[in-house]
């Protein structure tokens, strides 16, 4: 297996060079002021913009086979890679750990970006621009994933990694039913599994671990309630308990199955929740305007507001680490929307109300 | 370190009045252990001072500054030396 894990496991932890490396790129992200800037520019100011700042190196290395949109996309893409994987090069002992956990995230996206481009049929190159090399995966485990023919490929060559064991039993499910979703579902499925498995368990509940799993579990139970939401509002006839995933604190299986039926029940369900001060404001657009995406967004900023609240309570733990890697994930998803809506040709109030600031 | 123990345990042991730990090497002790500490508290300032001088290079004056703060320490405890 050609992961880190096993290098950096048995170290101690070197909190104070990453949080203090964090910190300061915490710092260089944009604010209000750039943002403000930003909704009123056209695709192209805002490519010129974003040369000038953070992303110069990503948009002058792409720049020669991209433009407009596409260019700030994957320099966008590029740039989080690069972030996050300095962050897995630099953190060791169970601070990497703690930090791998949530980075998987991307290997998941990897891997299904890839299944989605075999099944596709897109080039290699293009399946490759798509690809955010933030996770755990090295860039020679990728390439081999890349250049795999066949899925059966893409799934035999996981085979050593935590992904390994959902895909192959899923592949079955693909090869009778030739649809992607089985595929999909498992490693999200995984991802989320190893999410919360392996924690120390029983750690104070005011230590930075106690809040890190806490975050932890958050982002699991905030998962479970935006799947239980969207069923309840796409009507579709599927058994919600099908896309529970495990380890939350709010909901149990089949309770997540009677109340994605009935709204106000979910809405009251979370109200009396450990969630219920933090979400209040989520909870009201939800009563109010019945609008899922306002909802949605209003779980971000109330995710990012816990995540900072912690980074300043405990500023040598991994909670300082976890609020940058919101941060630039927000940033990211904001400079996209914004350059996405104006393509669009909305103008600046609407993109503005897309925007998750805190 | 065995071999100096001995010598202690024993003065201790026949009761003399001469004191276990001479007032030299009582002050010895107190510095090298506030060294000691100063080093360990050095330990978590520096790297994080290397951290942000790695991200700006103009933190570096600030970053030095901080790293040696707890060497005052030390000097602290020298002048127990002077005292004895």
């Amino acid at each position: 297996m050609s992961l880190r894990t096993d290098a950096k496991r048995g170290q101690g932890s070197n909190y104070e060079y990453v949080v203090a490396r964090v910190r300061s790129r915490r710092a260089s992200l944009f604010d209000d002021d750039d943002y403000r800037k930003l909704v009123r520019m056209g695709t192209g100011e805002i490519a010129r913009f974003m040369e000038e700042t953070e992303y110069e190196t990503e948009m002058n290395a792409l720049g020669a086979r991209y433009s407009g949109i596409d260019l700030v996309e994957y320099a966008l893409n590029r740039n989080l890679a690069k972030h996050f994987d300095d962050l897995l090069d630099w953190a060791e002992g169970q601070l990497y750990d703690y930090i791998a956990r949530y980075l998987r995230k991307f290997d998941a996206w990897n891997i299904k970006t890839i299944i989605r481009g075999i099944y596709s049929g897109a080039s290699q190159t293009e399946v490759e621009d798509d690809l955010i090399d933030a996770g755990e995966f090295d860039e020679r485990l990728l390439e081999q994933l890349l250049a795999a023919e066949s899925i059966e490929e893409v799934v035999e060559t996981l085979e050593t990694t935590i992904f390994g064991d959902a895909l192959t039993a899923a592949y079955g499910d693909f090869e009778d039913s030739g649809v992607l979703v089985p595929l999909e579902n498992a490693v999200d499925r995984a991802f989320y599994e190893m999410l919360l498995s392996g924690l120390p368990t029983g750690p104070e509940v005011d230590s930075p671990t106690g809040l890190y799993i806490e975050f932890l579990q958050a982002e699991v139970d905030f998962r479970n309630l935006r799947n239980a939401l969207r069923l309840a509002r796409s009507g579709a006839d599927m058994d919600p308990a099908e896309y529970y995933i495990e380890g939350g604190r709010l909901f149990k299986e089949r309770q997540l199955a009677q109340l994605a039926t009935d709204t106000d029940q979910l809405v009251n369900a979370v109200r009396e929740s450990p969630y219920g001060d933090d979400l209040e404001d989520a909870l009201e657009t939800l009563e109010d305007a019945e609008n899922l995406i306002d909802f949605e967004r209003a779980l971000d900023v109330a995710l990012l507001k816990y995540a900072e609240q912690l980074s300043n309570r405990y500023p040598l733990s991994v909670c300082p680490v976890l609020s940058y890697i919101l941060s630039k994930e927000r940033e990211v998803d904001n400079i996209r929307a914004i350059s996405r809506g104006r393509e669009a040709g909305l103008d600046s109030d609407e993109i503005e109300q897309e925007l998750v600031i805190l | 370190m065995i071999e100096s123990i001995a010598p202690v345990v024993n003065a201790v042991l026949q009761g003399s009045s001469a004191p276990a730990i001479p007032p030299a090497a009582g002050a010895a002790l107190a510095v090298g252990l506030a060294a000691l500490g100063a080093g360990i508290a050095e330990r978590g300032i520096g790297a994080a001072a290397v951290g942000a001088v790695a991200e700006d290079e103009s933190m570096f004056g600030r970053g030095l500054i901080l790293t040696v703060l707890p060497e005052t320490l030390v000097i602290l405890a020298l002048v127990v030396v002077f005292v004895v």
